[in-house]
């Protein structure tokens, strides 16, 4: 018997174990095996060249609706955790007011890969270093100061047992790179161009995502000639313009002011002390008008080669899709089992029908908390990016953030750019410099007068989502079109 | 402290590479993290992790590779097994343009002295109870949330240069409640942190949102316009503000490379007001006090800004190495950022009696640049935050997003508070990295940028 298969027995007796005491649910994560290397190229110079190699246990126990988590970095310690979980659980269930619920789950046996060509890990460092010293060359110009080249490979094999039956393996693995020029402007002040790596939504996601042209290599002559328009360009002035929103910019505001109002375990408050909260309530579904009735947004975790697909979620939940939002109607969120009982309970009635298979945890020793998947917005019927430039008046174009803040309940934001193109009477004018916009949720996605149809959609994939205590960083993807919003506040004021 | 068996194979894996003339360092991490997380008034959460991390990084010539491994350490082979991984991946790099600083521990340290083991082996029933007495002596109509962690860490680091070790072991705890009101949303706080189990007092907690609940109950929320204020910024929203500016005016990257707000100064010119004065010193106990950095060198006290100039740069080891500098110390997750106090009442409300109308800001929610080489920032209000007249609280106010330049900011400081405050900085995404910082319990600014306002909290 391998060492491995002793471990899954090993899960299963304890399982049992602690299920026999009285648990209401139990269930263990096995990290096989969490790699992850980083190379970066900073002006040519390889400033990381590191990788990650992370294996354990995480096991959750729920015992008279209170969860206890525990985790460990030493099979021979398993016992001693799952009876830590246990503890933890029962010390937790001294103090329950709102108890939790799985509420009543099936066993569910699968297992997911993600489809892969090339597997990143199998390409040898030397190869990649090639490939992305080739890459770095591409950005060399003599105005550019500063280069960057960087990709993140990561690959996790989990095994998933709980106390109702299931068993998943998943292999899943994920793909992320970057480029980056800098260089300063007339005013002696840094701007820079980049470009990261996305999806068209099909295909594999392995290290052919890195050197397909169209999807990250064959990006820097634009990177270089945007970047040489920037620092020549004169900064925005502050005022009332559409704001039009490429996919680099697109999807952060989809991430920041819808994904995380959505999530069903901010809506519940579970998040106060750190994320905040969100404006969203209970009564708000298949009410509120969060957008015009161009706003379609959904949840799919179909996405092939997306870090935001991965089969079956960490309550052992198939990954669904549904919409969250309808032609502006708010109908959905991302929930996970245990939020979507205690959502209906104190609601009173059944607001969600199942979990969206929204639980994750980024390792083995951080339990699920509700999560993003691919949320995006449905491509429309308004046409290539330039048909929307054609229809507008007085606009900006956007795209890629420099900074992002946002309020704690996630009703009003602020956003600063790479870069803008001003928009007059129909045609893209001139390149701005510090562009930034800011406005309020549900006022803003009011204002969504212009959605773009497929040719415009792009899958941006997120590598740093931040979210929860003890604190996780997620893997996301959003898929969205060129999106126009009207009578936006852009600019600082005097 | 550290494992006497994981020690001893530290440290014969490093003779081994020492003696085949390889330049490498390892550095162990330690952590056993508790934490306890509060929703709807329950322990939504309570988790324990018991992670050991081994970071070898191998440099070989202008080459580098590093192998970092999270898993059980029982044996030399797998501490051997990783080295090799980074021996490889240094072998196989392609060379820096640039001759990097080896890492070295320059003397050996053995330090504990913000070690308690009460706070390491805390029962976590303490911590439900504490939450408990709080819900109830507070108002069970409230909304209770909040999270309590607490752990200890060790850090181990060894290299190829010498024998020497370097080895710190602590704990630290940063205790949250969130109390709201579930119709009126309005959301207090108050946080606690500290070094010892005796840090945390519930009766700590129940008097600082006593006095504010009653103005809350009592009062509807204000809308403050955009337009300039005169600011009271607690010590929270004054910590992110002075860690923010020396992040990006001071760190010797930023600043050789023209990112910072600080690129068109240098050392010795005025940046802020005359009254600010900044210090990275890892002698303060209000801060978690590390000796060392992670490349080995030792900690000291290091000016950054005294009266407003600026004095010097934080330099961590790669970039002194491709600027030609020296390292300061600053290969650190645990700086010890010190604010010098000033003058002011230790009560904000007696310090703004004759200025009229002030906004009290304790806390700056997700702050972030826009712009980094104006020194640009912006964040909005949250808890706890009240409209002042005449130095009296006369209302809550909604969410205010504050939209301004460090130099704007900290360069119109009327008033800084006398007493100090420890703040907790901590981020958890990877390991256990405790930090807090030391800054006057509160500044007053002038002349404040208010850009946008919400009709809510």
């Amino acid at each position: 018997m391998t060492e491995s298969m002793e471990v899954k027995k090993k899960i299963s007796s304890n399982i049992s174990r602690i299920a026999s005491e009285g648990a209401g649910y139990v269930d263990a994560r096995y990290y096989l095996d969490d790699s992850s290397e980083t190379l970066l190229l900073y002006d040519g110079d390889l400033e990381a060249n590191d990788t990650t190699v992370e294996s354990g246990i995480g096991v959750r126990v729920l015992w008279e609706g209170a969860w206890g988590f525990a985790a460990t970095s030493d099979p021979s310690c398993l016992d001693a955790c799952f009876e830590k979980a246990a503890m933890n659980a029962r010390t937790a269930s001294r103090l329950v007011k709102v108890p939790l619920s799985m509420g009543a789950g099936e066993a569910v046996k699968g297992s997911y890969a993600t489809p892969v060509e090339v597997d990143p890990f199998s390409v040898s460092l030397q190869d990649k270093l090639t490939f992305l010293t080739r890459l770095d060359n591409d950005l060399k110009e003599d105005f550019i100061l500063k280069r960057m080249v960087y990709v993140n490979f990561q690959r996790k094999k989990v095994h998933f047992q709980n106390s109702e039956g299931s068993e998943i393996n998943k292999d899943l693995v994920n793909v992320f790179g970057m480029i980056m020029a800098m260089a300063l402007d007339s005013d002696g002040e840094m701007q820079r161009r980049s470009m990261s790596l996305y999806s068209t939504g099909d295909g594999t996601a392995g290290w052919e995502m890195v050197t397909n042209p169209e999807l990250f290599s064959g990006h820097a002559a634009r990177v270089r000639s945007e970047l040489a328009e920037l620092i020549k360009a004169e900064p925005l002035e502050y005022g009332k313009r559409s704001v039009i929103l490429l996919p680099g910019q697109g999807h952060l505001q989809v991430h920041e002011t819808i994904g995380h109002p959505l999530e069903l375990d901010r809506i519940l408050g579970y998040e106060l002390s750190y994320a905040g909260g969100s404006f969203v309530d209970l009564d708000s579904f298949g009410k509120l008008r969060y957008g015009s009735d161009k706003l379609s947004v959904s949840s799919y975790g179909s996405i092939a080669n997306s870090p935001g697909s991965f089969g079956f979620d960490d309550d052992g939940t198939p990954e669904r899709a549904y919409r969250l939002i309808d032609r502006g109607i708010l109908v959905n969120a991302l929930t996970s089992r245990a939020m979507v009982n205690e959502a209906n309970e104190k609601a009173g009635r059944e607001v969600f029908q199942q979990s969206g298979g929204a639980a994750r945890a980024t390792s083995f020793y951080k339990a699920p908390i509700d999560r993003m998947t691919n949320i995006n917005i449905l491509p429309g019927n308004d046409g290539t990016e330039d048909d929307i430039i054609a229809s507008t008046e007085d606009g900006i174009v956007v795209d890629n953030p420099v900074s992002w803040s946002i309020g704690s309940n996630r009703e009003h934001f602020h956003f600063g750019c790479e870069i803008a193109w001003e928009v007059k009477n129909g045609e893209k004018t001139r390149v701005l410099r510090n562009p930034t916009y800011q406005g309020h949720t549900l006022e803003f996605y009011g204002s969504l007068s212009a959605v773009g149809d497929e040719s415009t959609w792009k899958v941006e994939l997120v590598n740093n989502c931040g979210k929860g205590e003890p604190n996780q960083v997620m893997q996301i993807g959003h898929g969205v079109p060129v999106v126009k919003f009207d009578d936006v506040i852009t600019g600082e004021r005097k | 402290m550290l494992d006497a068996n994981i020690r001893k194979i530290l440290m014969q894996v490093r003779d081994k590479a020492a003696d085949e003339g390889i330049q490498a360092t390892l550095k162990l991490h330690h952590e056993k993290s508790h934490l306890m997380r509060i929703g709807n008034n329950s322990v939504s959460l309570n988790t324990s992790e018991n992670l050991v991390r081994l970071d070898i990084e191998v440099t070989d010539g202008r080459k580098q590779g590093s192998q970092t491994y999270l898993g059980a350490i029982n044996d030399a082979d797998t501490v051997q097994g990783i080295f090799d991984a980074a021996r490889e991946k240094a072998r196989m790099a392609s060379p820096k343009t640039y001759d990097p600083i080896p890492d070295k521990v320059e003397v050996t340290i053995n330090e504990d002295s913000q070690f308690d083991h009460e706070l390491a082996d805390i029962d976590p029933g303490i911590k439900a109870e504490a939450y408990r007495e709080i819900i109830e002596r507070l108002g069970e109509k409230y909304n209770y949330s909040g999270s309590w962690s607490s752990g200890s860490m060790e850090v181990y680091i060894l290299t190829t240069a010498n024998r020497n070790e370097v080895c710190h072991r602590g704990t630290d705890q940063l205790f949250t409640v969130v109390l709201k009101h579930t119709q009126a949303k309005w959301e207090l706080t108050h946080n606690q942190t500290g070094w010892r189990a005796s840090d945390f007092s519930v009766e700590k907690t129940i008097n600082a949102l006593s006095e504010l609940i009653s103005v809350y109950e009592e009062n509807d929320g204000f809308k403050v316009e955009p337009g300039e204020y005169t600011v009271i910024f607690g010590a929270s929203a004054l910590s992110e503000i002075i860690a923010m500016a020396m992040y990006t005016g001071l760190s010797g990257r930023g600043w050789e490379e023209k990112q910072s707000w600080t690129a068109k100064f240098k050392p010795g010119d005025k940046i802020l007001g005359e009254n600010i004065s900044v210090v990275d010193d890892p002698t303060n106990p209000k801060t978690f006090m590390f000796g060392f950095d992670m490349c080995g060198r030792k900690r000291d006290i290091f000016p950054l800004i005294a009266d407003g100039e600026f004095m010097n740069l934080m330099y961590d080891s790669a970039t002194a190495g491709k600027y030609g500098k020296k390292p300061t110390g600053h290969d650190t997750e645990s700086p010890s950022i010190v604010m010098d106090t000033g003058f002011g009442h230790a009560d904000p409300l007696e310090a703004v009696i004759d200025m009229g109308r002030v906004l009290y800001i304790p806390a700056i929610h997700y702050m972030n640049i826009p712009n980094r080489s104006k020194g640009i920032f912006t964040g909005s209000s949250r808890f706890n935050a009240v409209l002042v007249e005449d130095g009296k609280i006369v209302s809550p106010i909604f969410s205010s997003r504050v939209t301004d330049s460090f130099q704007n900011v900290l360069g119109n400081v009327k008033v800084i508070s006398s007493v100090a405050e420890s703040v907790n900085e901590s981020n958890t995404y990877g390991r256990r990295a405790p930090v807090a910082m030391s800054v006057p319990s509160y500044i007053v600014s002038e002349g404040v940028k208010i850009t946008d306002s919400a009709d809510s909290f």
